[in-house]
């Protein structure tokens, strides 16, 4: 007669699945007495975790921050888990948690978020992604400098910051994924830790980081926003390529530089997807009005076409984005943003190409760790990490705890992770510049997936998934070639 | 679309021939001693997803001739390649395209080298296998939708769902032979003087030879790259667009590759070769097949009276208190 295995499992890190079944075939009395009865509460998977609160939440589920208890002797490292809801259509597991979990499985990359474990939870079919757990993200950081600090991010961290995203942009974009979706609240930062001041690209088109729960959703454009969205796709255009993510990091640093948003339009939610004039308007109103000896095809997007009084209505002559973000017009660092907001999408500035920008090769370099300045004397800001909501269980319910507990929660909170750890810790790291890393060698199994692509062995330019992990930050990058193929330019 | 080179399938999924052998007896061995066991082979699968797995029968109460036959490994392969072709079947009901009909192929190739099929019924699988493949290649079909078309059930669909996926450890990328066989098709179209009609043919020809190569253990194997430029130099014998030795020549040196070109040709030898054995199950074995796996599955018995109730009242009690009735003969 039958029985059941346990009702979760776990997946990946260990030779994973046939082992596990073999394990639980013929013994599914013992494991009916851990997985079931009296604490059916906590799922079996779960327990492997203490859980602290939630931290996010999107239309497909709920992201908490969770502790590992293994290794005992250790703090635990921490994880955050987004839970997604099984697709409401009845129509089995939920297709953008598929999508996301497929990719992740593919990539790996030391400015791409990492996908730790799958868990499967039977009782309502939904799925659980564990990822490495990053404390801060480009949204807090900026709404820190703006409300908190009221002055600007340091060059140094803004340089870091933007290398390190167009670093895993690069990666994401030579193997041919398009985020889609960049905006500061989904570029993590590590926190104190090995990784600290590393960037990690989140949220594969999937469900949205953190919102302040206490905060009305419409207070906060940054859920629906269509400020990093690049005008080909305001205009309409049926198909759009890796170019709409160079956008959305030409806006995203003008905002690191200036804290405010580049182009803050009002959202127009009349229909499903409706034609955003004022968001256009904004960019216009900066950049200038766009022409088609710059665009050739701009006169064949539909909204161009179709709205023309609306569009084409206020003609703005001027490009005023020098004075907005108060950088000179002959500066690198302006030239460089400029042609990440370059109109015509097919002269836009590639990822790899903005790796080679003169900006990042003019003092200060850019360094592993965007948050510790390189110059000794240089103050070390404390950023707040992330809300933390105590109060709720992994099924996203509230528990009915007493609004006292609730405080000494968060206040534990605070001390857990903020200003206690990780005071001002100068490093020195004027050398440490990162590299854009070489092609790997090219051979005929590299060949074989992408043939179709690419059958004569050219170099596909393509960033090889070289997560260099550095076990200590102090170290000094390994001088190119130990350990790496040799460098090939990748396409320009 | 991520790139081969570091992607799950080349990582985990091109296995030896030694290591395929030892995968199906593996399984093959796993189900029969199930079958001594406990009577069945079957696992159940709720609609929660989960599986059940059948327990040992209490007391020895056949005599050993009755009791059922698992299959052997042979007999195991035909209802794969039977299966296969059925899912090829299935695909073109629907006028899938290729790239969907291959990534169900490799789904249901590579569940079953972690279970037997006396384990889970391959009906349901290779079902199962489409629609999650129709999910992955952004081609959303509804259970439904597909259940009807061929009037199944389509919660079965549904409920095979997570342990498929399971089964695939969410390796769900998986690379075809078409796409290769384009690329080099565009590759030899540019050095070569063919007319426009007879690339046509020729690559007509080669995805006709990709999907020979589909229903064997190949692309278990061997990359897709690989498995493209044997279909190629197979439509190229009949149609002698390159001189394909030289091309072969041609590619390796390109790529600065530390493959030589009878390397190479070894490889598309026994691709080759994998084509050649393939073998289609009579209709006779087919009958004999099922006819064991029927009793394989205990139907017919009381077991499934037993199995209605048990998904019924589906709590961790009733099946404690069952377990000490005596077991049915």
């Amino acid at each position: 007669m039958p029985s059941s295995d346990p009702k979760l499992l776990w997946l990946f890190g260990s030779a994973a699945l046939v082992s596990q079944l073999l394990k639980t075939m013929g013994d599914g009395s013992n494991n009916r007495g851990s997985g079931g009865g009296g604490n059916s509460e906590k799922p079996e998977w779960l327990q492997q975790y203490n859980l602290i609160g939630k931290i996010g939440e999107g239309t497909y589920g709920l992201v908490f921050l969770a502790k590992t208890k293994s290794p005992p002797s250790s703090r635990g490292k921490s994880i955050a888990i987004k839970k997604f809801k099984q697709s409401k259509d009845g129509d089995g597991v939920s297709p953008t948690a598929i999508r996301e979990i497929m990719l992740l499985r593919e990539i790996t990359h030391e400015n791409v978020v990492k996908l730790v474990n799958v868990h499967i939870n039977h009782n309502d079919m939904s799925l659980y992604l564990a990822f490495d757990y990053a404390e801060h993200d480009l949204y807090e950081i900026i709404r820190h400098h703006r409300e908190k600090l009221n002055h600007p991010i340091n060059q140094y961290t803004v340089k870091s910051l933007l290398w390190q995203l167009l670093n895993g942009l690069n990666y994401l974009h030579s193997n041919w994924i398009v985020h889609r979706d960049l905006k500061p609240s989904n570029i993590l930062v590590m926190g104190d830790g090995e990784e600290h001041g590393a960037i990690k690209i989140a949220d594969f088109g999937l469900a949205r980081i953190y919102q302040a729960p206490l905060k009305p959703l419409s207070d906060n454009g940054v859920v629906v926003t269509i400020w990093y969205r690049a005008p080909e796709l305001l205009l309409g255009a049926k198909h759009y390529t890796s170019a709409v993510d160079m956008w959305a990091v030409g806006c995203i640093f003008a905002e690191l530089l200036t804290l405010k948003p580049l182009f803050q339009g009002a959202e127009a939610k009349s229909t499903p997807n409706p034609f955003q004039l004022d968001q256009l308007d904004k960019i216009f109103k900066i950049l200038g009005h766009p022409t088609q000896e710059k665009w050739p095809t701009l006169v064949n997007l539909p909204h161009w076409q179709s709205d023309i009084q609306h569009i084409q209505g206020h003609k703005y002559e001027t490009n005023a984005l020098h004075s907005v973000v108060h950088l000179s017009p002959k500066s690198a660092p302006f030239d460089l943003l400029s042609k990440m907001l370059e109109y015509d999408p097919r002269k836009r500035i590639t990822a790899a190409q903005a790796l080679d920008h003169e900006y990042f090769k003019m003092e200060p370099s850019p360094g592993r760790n965007a948050l510790v300045p390189v110059q000794p004397g240089e103050k070390v800001i404390n950023y707040p990490t992330r809300p933390v909501d105590t109060n709720t269980d992994f099924e996203g319910t509230t528990s009915l705890q007493p609004p006292q507990q609730m405080v000494s929660g968060n206040a534990m909170m605070a001390g857990a992770h903020g200003m206690g750890r990780g005071g001002p810790r100068p490093m020195h790291m004027g050398m440490q510049r990162m590299q854009p890393q070489g092609m790997a060698a090219y051979n005929l199994q590299a060949q074989a997936g992408m043939g179709g692509m690419n059958p004569g062995g050219m170099p596909m330019g393509r960033g090889v998934a070289q997560a260099h992990q550095q076990p200590h930050l102090r170290r000094k990058d390994p001088p190119m070639g130990a350990g790496y193929p040799p460098q090939q330019k990748s396409r320009r | 679309m991520a790139d081969f080179q570091t992607s799950t399938h080349r990582a985990k999924w091109i296995f030896t021939p030694q290591q395929l052998v030892d995968k199906y007896r593996t399984t093959n061995q796993r189900a029969k001693q199930m079958l001594e066991k406990c009577g069945t082979t079957k696992m159940e699968v709720d609609a929660d997803g989960s599986v059940t797995y059948p327990e040992p029968q209490a007391t020895e109460n056949s005599d050993k001739h009755s009791r059922p036959k698992s299959l052997s490994c042979e007999e195991e392969e035909f209802m794969r390649v039977y299966y296969e072709f059925k899912l090829r079947e299935v695909c073109g009901a629907f006028y899938f395209p290729h790239k969907i009909q291959a990534t169900a192929l490799t789904y249901f190739k590579r569940f079953y080298l972690q279970w037997s099929v006396m384990e889970h019924d391959p009906k349901h699988i290779m079902l199962t296998c489409i629609y999650s493949a129709c999910k992955i290649e952004e081609n959303h079909v509804s259970a439904e939708e597909l259940g009807k078309g061929i009037s199944q059930d389509h919660q079965m669909i549904l409920n095979y769902e997570m342990i498929v996926l399971q089964s695939l450890e969410f390796d769900l990328i998986v690379y075809a032979p078409y796409r290769p066989v384009e690329g080099f098709i565009h590759d030899i179209e540019d050095s070569s003087h063919a007319a426009e009609d007879q690339i046509q043919m020729f690559k007509d020809s080669a995805t006709a030879e990709v999907d020979k190569i589909m229903l064997t253990n190949a692309p278990l194997l061997f990359t897709p790259g690989q498995l493209a430029l044997a279909a190629l130099r197979n439509a190229n014998e009949v149609l002698g667009v390159v001189d394909f030795e030289s091309y072969l020549q041609n590619i390796l040196l390109r790529q600065s590759s530390e493959h030589t070109v009878p390397e190479l040709i070894n490889i598309l030898d026994s691709i080759d070769s994998w084509v050649k054995k393939y073998k289609f199950p009579t209709e006779r074995d087919m009958k004999h097949i099922n006819r064991k796996l029927k009793s394989c599955w205990g139907h017919g018995s009381h077991d499934d009276k037993k199995r209605e109730k048990k998904s019924k009242h589906k709590s961790h009690r009733s099946s404690h208190d069952s377990r000490n009735a005596p077991a049915p003969a």
